[in-house]
């Protein structure tokens, strides 16, 4: 039972570590980004290429991993969004990300195959640590750090305070002198290089595996819809509550209704509480 | 009049040349292709109405689809029904769940909504695989063919070209109604709609099952087309497919997610490396839509046409009769309290 | 208006006539191939393309079927049985070919066999799924691959007759041959009058299986038996066994043995104890050496896979050499590409002798897989393609 809670525990970390993806990005340019997803994917994928064929060492895997995360933000925020939010219609951002999402997922199933492929072990560790093992811990723990590093740059540093005040207000924001653009492009390569450390952590519970973009993209969402749009913690309750949700129904009932149960879920918390369980009731401009 | 009566007019052309087509293809192969667009066309002309014209993203219709076939496999199939009825009540079933992928709809904004409508097409799939005894699991199931005239390709095409003139004429019915105006103006702006009067909750709803009755008709032809129904069959690009198929003709109008479908169906099949690289393109083809030309191809070629032979602006030149100017404003020249 | 329609009429009907001109030369022998050389299984059918590619190359460099030189049409599926319905009516109806070697994909074929049928072309099925194969539905296709229940079987008798286990744990996945195999697996151990201990469906992407082996284990499992093709959800079963010290042997799908495995396994030791379902024809006799028919073929290919170490399974390339081979030797001793004449032939072979198997079909049975080509091999004994025989 303590087996089927720390699984559930440590992929939810996951979902949650995506949940935290999409409140930065959505902080300063009020997209959801369908791309979320896919750049813990690449975190996976490039950190497993950069350590077990190029042979490299594997701080500079995560390195490698960071970066190309970060890499991929800027190019969403570069196409997807830039020029959709310029044409203030509603919602072409969703398909700009889509069309992202799809030709990433393509290019990396081109390029690395169809097949999971394996995540290197990073630290020294016996095999037979049963629950104690790196991949369940190595997630929970970045993902908690994540959260904590998210709220103290909100809290205590000034970029931190334009992003809320961003996510406010564009336009007094503007007004203040705040560069709303370039601050919205930092926005983007922070989630992405997120991103990139996330699925480098989760690399060896998923294997570097090309369709996990297109999972995690809405396993993340239904984490952030239940915590609440704009919450961290509301992010990492809802990460959890999913994950251990998904393990126990396999525990239970096994594995053939494990999707259903998940979005069972997401109607149940929409239907009562339509803006997630920590999240602010909106005012709808009118 | 003249507007509303030259659509009928292209319909009724566009028909004429679909009901050659059997006469100058080669052979059954190409029948096959333009049956399947035909067929993807009844379910887009079902989609284009919820996305093009009521701006609902609904990224989930190939579970509709799905729906569609398996009801009508195990119908007509392993219960023996009537292959028109089990149409039929395909038709509905589609619709009765497409009414419930429209409720959320009502409450949830845009994001939401396209993220639910792709857990429902991957809850269909996981469904059908799950109720092995009902659906063959993965096996999947045969799919029956109609009765005799429409069991041969040539009859197939023909009854699948019938019954898309008949959606065709249907979502041309409602667009160039005020309800055409209502969805547009819902997609446009809802509060504006609301403000106006326009129902949207009905709307909505009525869109969606429209949608939905055609996915489920669709499915139904689907299966008999492809004499074999599984679930590798439908997965989630195919749902991209249709969107893309949609965006790439352009919102508000009906030929061009006609030409999308029937282009975009061709493609593969003509460009044979196009197999691997399928939903890489179609990834591509609507980043760049987006971005450059967000009205679609249709607006394209609109534009185009409009650079190349520019609508000429009609003047009037005006000849002012001076004299008579003149005496006019002589006589009246201080009588109004004087502005020259 | 009108105009418009009659252009778009006029470019329509010429690009279609131009592509229909393009049939190629009337005497050729054209063999179409259904593969899914992108997508899910793909390297099962690359590796499949070499063996086909190879024995066509090898034919019509000694002069061709009849006089004809083969043309192979092939055909990529991308694994979607939409696109395979399609290619497969493109190849009987515009290309007009004589023969069809696949699809590749179970899922696929069930589309595709029907078509093929109702068309009248001779199809060699190259997919396991039991369904695929009917004499009286699908009088022209014929199976040159190992069934399902074969391959299920075999792994059954191994390891209730060999290992003499008794309380089996069966682990499959949600998908489609992963349900439809735990069904069938589960039938045939009832009619050895075992019921299973334990028995459970996961999703392929589970990301850790020691839930379920931990289950198994307190059922009181004495082998775990998993059917699944998702290599990663088997290297995961193995990883479990391996992490909780587990020591009960694993019997099951030929995917077990596949060489990304080994890459996903934790440790390398984690292959022991490993087996399943095989053939003689890739095993590696007691003297070491394959079988002279195989070792031959090995020496043509390895030039054309780099040279080195063969790192595929290398039944998949004899199963497409063989398919081919399998086409020659129809139409020599018929005299004709005449799909009745093929039938009689095929339906009185007593023994084809082929690579991969020595094949045998009747008029009323046309799965023509040997059982006694059956056999069982230990995972990590893998050596260029092939294995060493699990203990018997």
């Amino acid at each position: 039972m303590l087996n089927v809670f720390v699984a559930g525990l440590a992929i939810g970390m996951v979902f949650a570590a995506v949940a935290l993806m999409y409140n930065v990005m959505y902080s300063t340019s009020k997209v959801l980004s369908v791309t979320t997803g896919h750049l813990s994917m690449l975190g996976g994928v490039f950190g497993a290429y950069a350590i077990s064929i190029l042979h490299l060492h594997w701080s500079i895997g995560l390195l490698a991993a960071v970066l190309v995360g970060a890499a991929f933000g800027w190019i969403t925020e570069l196409l997807g969004v830039r020029r959709i939010l310029a044409k203030s219609d509603e919602h072409l951002w969703l398909l700009s990300t889509l069309a992202l999402a799809t030709i990433v997922q393509q290019l990396i199933g081109l390029w690395w195959g169809t097949e999971p492929k394996p995540f290197p072990r990073l630290i020294a560790q016996d095999f037979n640590a049963g629950l104690l093992d790196q991949k369940f811990w190595l997630p929970i723990i970045i993902t908690l750090l994540m959260a904590l590093g998210l709220e103290l740059f909100y809290k205590r540093t000034m970029y931190g305070k334009v992003f809320m005040a961003m996510s406010e207000d564009p336009f007094a924001a503007r007004a203040r002198g705040i560069s709303t653009d370039q601050i919205r492009q930092m926005s983007y390569l922070l989630s992405g290089a997120l991103g990139g450390l996330a699925g480098f952590a989760a690399g060896q519970l998923t294997f570097a595996y090309f369709a996990l973009g297109l999972t995690l993209t809405l396993n993340g969402f239904i984490a952030l819809a239940v915590g609440g749009l704009g919450s961290n913690i509301g992010a990492l309750i809802g990460g959890v509550a999913l994950g251990l949700l998904n393990a126990f129904v396999s525990h239970w009932f096994g594995g053939e209704y494990q999707q259903t149960m998940a979005v069972g879920l997401l109607l149940t918390v929409l239907l009562v509480k339509p803006e997630g369980l920590l999240g602010s009731r909106k005012l709808r401009p009118v | 009049m003249k507007y509303l009566s030259s659509k009928f007019t292209q319909l009724f052309i566009g028909i004429l040349f679909c009901c050659s087509i059997p006469i100058w293809a080669n052979d059954q192969y190409q029948i096959h292709i333009a049956t399947l667009i035909g067929i993807y066309w009844i379910l887009v002309s079902g989609l284009n109405l919820v996305v093009g014209f009521t701006g609902q993203l609904s990224i989930g219709h190939v579970g509709l689809l799905s729906i569609g076939s398996y009801a009508f496999a195990i119908l007509a199939g392993k219960l023996g029904f009537d292959p028109y009825l089990a149409m039929l009540v395909s038709g509905c079933l589609g619709g009765l769940c497409g009414l419930m992928l429209g409720l959320p709809s009502l409450r949830l904004p845009g994001f939401y909504f396209a993220m639910a409508t792709m857990a429902f097409s991957l809850i269909v799939n996981e469904l059908v695989l799950a109720q092995g005894e009902l659906t063959g699991g993965g096996i999947g199931l045969a799919g029956p063919l109609f009765p005799a005239p429409f069991e041969s390709a040539i009859g197939f095409y023909y009854f699948v070209l019938a019954i898309a003139t008949v959606f065709t004429w249907a979502s041309l019915n409602i667009v160039r109604s005020m309800w055409g105006r209502a969805l547009i103006s819902i997609r446009d702006s809802e509060v504006a709609a609301q403000a106006m009067g326009v129902p949207i909750f009905k709307a909505k709803l009525i869109v969606f099952v429209f949608s939905g009755f055609a996915a489920g008709v669709s499915g139904a032809l689907f299966a008999s087309l492809q004499s074999y129904i599984t679930p590798d069959t439908f997965v989630f690009e195919l749902s991209l497919f249709f969107f893309v198929c949609i965006i790439i003709g352009g919102k508000g109008s009906i030929l061009g997610p006609f030409l999308g479908t029937a282009v975009l169906t061709a493609l593969p099949e003509i460009a044979a490396p196009l197999a691997k690289l399928g939903n890489l393109f179609y990834g591509l083809l609507l980043l760049i839509v987006v971005l450059v030309i967000p009205e679609g191809i249709g607006r394209l070629a609109e534009m185009l046409i409009q650079k190349i032979r520019p609508r000429l602006v009609q003047t009037e030149p005006m000849n002012p009769d001076f004299s008579k100017l003149t005496r006019t404003l002589a006589n009246h020249e201080f009588k109004e309290g004087g502005q020259k | 208006m009108k105009c418009k329609f009659k252009k778009l009429g006029t470019v329509l009907s010429l690009s279609i006539s131009l592509l229909a001109t393009q049939n190629g030369f009337a005497d050729t022998l054209k063999i179409g191939w259904l593969s899914s050389l992108t997508g899910p299984l793909s390297s099962a059918a690359i590796a499949e393309n070499q063996g086909v590619e190879l024995a066509v190359e090898e034919i019509n460099k000694s002069g061709g079927i009849l006089g004809k030189q083969i043309e192979l049409l092939t055909r990529d599926t991308a694994g979607d049985p939409t696109k395979a319905v399609n290619f497969a009516k493109q190849l009987a109806f515009t290309d007009k070919v004589q023969f069809v070697i696949g699809p590749v994909n179970s899922g696929e074929g069930l589309a595709t066999v029907p078509i093929l049928a109702s068309a009248g072309i001779p199809n060699i099925v190259i997919g396991s799924l039991d369904e695929l194969i009917d004499p009286v539905k699908y009088p022209k296709a014929f199976r040159m691959i190992n069934t399902n229940r074969q391959w299920i079987s075999t792994a059954n008798d191994y390891a209730l007759k060999v290992l003499k286990k008794s309380k089996v744990a069966i682990i499959a996945d949600t998908s489609g041959y992963g349900t439809s195999s735990a069904k069938s697996a589960t039938e045939l151990l009832d009619k050895a009058g075992i019921k299973p201990v334990y028995s459970v469906l996961v999703d392929p992407n589970k990301t850790d299986l020691s839930d379920e082996m931990n289950k198994a284990r307190a059922a009181g499992a004495d082998i775990v038996m998993p059917w699944s093709a998702a290599t990663g959800l088997l290297a995961r079963v193995l990883n479990a066994r391996g992490d909780m010290g587990w020591s009960v042997p694993v019997v099951g799908h030929p995917a077990l043995m596949a060489a990304q495995i080994r890459k996903l396994l934790n440790k390398p030791e984690y292959w022991d104890n490993t087996y399943a379902a095989g053939y003689m024809s890739t095993t590696y006799m007691s003297d070491g050496k394959l079988p002279a028919p195989t070792q031959a073929l090995v020496n043509k290919v390895r030039p054309k896979l780099g040279g080195g170490e063969i790192d595929i399974l290398f039944w998949w390339v004899a199963l497409g050499y063989d398919a081919v081979k399998a086409i020659e030797y129809a139409s020599k001793t018929a005299g004709s590409t005449d799909p009745a004449a093929i039938q009689k032939v095929l339906e009185g072979s007593k023994e084809f002798k082929g690579v991969y198997a020595n094949y045998s079909w009747s008029p009323t049975e046309h799965n023509g897989f040997p059982d006694s080509n059956m056999t069982v091999n230990s995972a990590n004994t893998f050596k260029d393609g092939s294995f060493k025989l699990a203990p018997h």
